[in-house]
């Protein structure tokens, strides 16, 4: 490893001092008509809790997202409200599918200044039963830009469609290699207690499938759900006295190429950009791609992860399809990836689910099969990569997670 | 159904651009069938408008496109953004690179009334294309492009 520089020395300093998920909690996720988003979040928060084996009042630090049907300008505080807590520290974060991994880097942050010490990171909404039409305007509009980018009925799947079509180009990646990242999540989703779809599909379903817009199916996109989940950062200090196993945040790290899909110079500007948070965060945690165990990558389509494996490293420019097509992605493989079944198979909470699946595996606690799942186990996992994006590849966020304390 | 000879437009209902002020000139040229893209003070132009140079916040000016390039992706929408889509066939999405330099979102027509669809099996990366201006209500005309020649 060469000379690091000094933001990177400065991340290490801070994450040495041993921060920590020390609690994690999912809810049901999928088609939960009748649940109102601040009452997932507070049972998401429950969970945590008692995961965590503490009390809310020992909570002194919230960290909230943001939510398409309770639209309001301070989500945080309108939860800690509801929850009956009154935060010492207080923020909410949106950068889309970026959020998630973001929580954890300002919870570590906060709690390095010494803002507070123990931070609950918390997101959930019931998207799937609860939106409005105008919610579900501002959602499909989201991505695109109003003037130049919206005229020409772009949706966010043809938006992805976009950059995945010129991939494929480029690089001669057939459809079934989008279609292997389908049905391998599909295996792993049938092992998680709460994923939505639990049948596992093969790439001929997934390449039989209906066009949405080229080169996706339906069953290359993500979910639409309702459900919450959240994780507790705190010290290894103070999570000593806490239940579970501490899972330590090795590594951050950011990446950001373009806003709108126009904007995105080319498919290399794209995989680089992105490809810097996981590369940073790899570098603050001082490994390299060979010593990961288990990776969960953001998959808002089947494209997302196979860019994503190669800006990271994991694979060279062009060869993540080969990679997952080969088996590499699944469980039993060389490097098992969305063990979970990701946001295509379990449920769409950003990279939420995505942190959540990497501490458990951490913790070896990812075994469903007392809840009704199955074993999805990645036998003895130390080091996990995980990342959210968001937009159309636009905001990147990364974190490594592991299971012993920082060298 | 019996034809009724009628010179009124059905009402436009997909999606408009929003108006900005940065983007005014683009559309009054749009209106005249002209492509106008705005440039840094050097002469070279950028995407989407701005109210000054990207990178540089210099003053911008606007300088008229020959309206040819080549296609750099496109994705065939079978499913539009909004109920106004439902019913239609497939539209195409793509992003075109100007040969003045910048790339920018349209859709793939033929040079027909109305600028219907091209067909999904017309089309492939690379391919070069002209625009066609695609008066869609009194004030707004969409630049759309076509295969060349």
């Amino acid at each position: 490893m060469g000379e690091s520089t000094p933001d990177v020395r400065e991340a290490r300093r801070m994450l040495k001092k041993g921060i920590v998920i020390a609690g994690v909690g999912e809810t049901e996720q999928g088609v939960l008509p009748g649940r109102g988003s601040f009452e997932l979040l507070a049972e998401s928060t429950k969970l945590t809790l008692d995961d965590a084996g503490i009390t809310l009042g020992e909570v002194d630090g919230l960290i909230t997202a943001f939510s398409f049907v309770e639209q309001t300008l301070m989500h945080a505080t309108t939860l800690a409200d509801y929850l009956g807590m009154v935060p010492g520290y207080f923020a909410s974060v949106a950068v889309g599918g970026a959020t998630a991994p973001l929580m954890a880097v300002q919870a570590a942050l906060a709690i390095d200044a010494g803002l507070a010490e123990v931070v609950l990171c918390v997101r959930g909404d019931n998207t799937r039963s609860g939106i409005s039409s105008s919610g579900m305007i501002a959602m499909a509009r989201e991505m695109s830009h109003g003037a130049f980018e919206a005229p020409y009925g772009l949706t966010t799947i043809g938006g992805y469609g976009l950059l995945a079509k010129r991939y494929m180009y480029e690089h001669d990646v057939p459809q079934e290699a989008l279609a292997a990242v389908v049905a391998t999540q599909s295996e792993h989703a049938a092992l998680k207690w709460n994923a939505m779809l639990r049948d596992p599909v093969t790439i001929e379903d997934v390449m039989s499938d209906r066009w949405i817009a080229t080169p996706f199916h339906a069953m290359d996109c993500s979910l639409v759900s309702d459900g919450a989940c959240a994780f507790l950062v705190t010290t290894a200090e103070r999570a000593a006295s806490m239940r579970p196993q501490p899972v330590y945040i090795a590594g951050v790290g950011e990446g950001y190429s373009h806003q709108y899909i126009t904007e995105a110079k080319s498919v290399d500007s794209v995989r680089q950009g992105l490809g810097r948070a996981g590369r940073r965060a790899m570098e603050v945690a001082g490994i390299t791609p060979d010593d990961l165990d288990v990776v969960e990558i953001y998959d808002s389509f089947s494209f997302t992860p196979l860019i994503a494996l190669e800006g990271f490293g994991i694979c060279g420019p062009g060869e993540a399809g080969d990679w997952v097509l080969q088996g590499n992605a699944k469980l039993g493989g060389k490097l098992p990836m969305n063990t979970h079944g990701g946001l295509i198979r379990q449920a769409h909470l950003g990279a939420m689910h995505h942190i959540v699946e990497a501490a458990l595996q951490l913790r070896g606690e990812a075994d469903d099969t007392g809840r009704g799942g199955g074993n999805h186990q990645v036998p003895g996992a130390k080091l996990a990569l995980t990342n959210g994006s968001g937009g159309i590849l636009a905001a990147t966020s990364a974190l490594v997670l592991s299971s012993e304390p920082p060298a | 159904m019996s034809s009724e000879q009628t010179t009124e437009k059905p009402p436009y209902t997909k999606p408009l651009p929003d108006m900005r002020p940065e983007g005014e000139p683009f559309w009054a040229g749009t209106r005249e069938h002209k492509l106008l893209l705005p440039a840094g003070p050097d002469g070279v132009p950028f995407w989407y408008p701005r109210a000054y140079t990207p990178g540089t916040l210099d003053a911008v000016q606007w300088v008229e496109s020959k309206g040819e390039g080549t296609v750099y992706t496109y994705s065939v929408h079978y499913i539009g953004p909004s109920k106004a889509y439902k019913g239609d066939p497939p539209h195409i999405v793509a992003l075109i690179d100007l040969d003045e330099g910048v790339r920018m979102m349209t859709n793939l027509v033929r040079d027909e009334e109305g600028f219907p669809s091209l067909d999904p099996e017309d089309v492939s990366i690379g391919m070069r294309v002209r625009v066609v201006f695609h008066d869609v209500t009194d004030e707004i005309t969409l630049p759309k492009f076509t295969p060349a020649g």
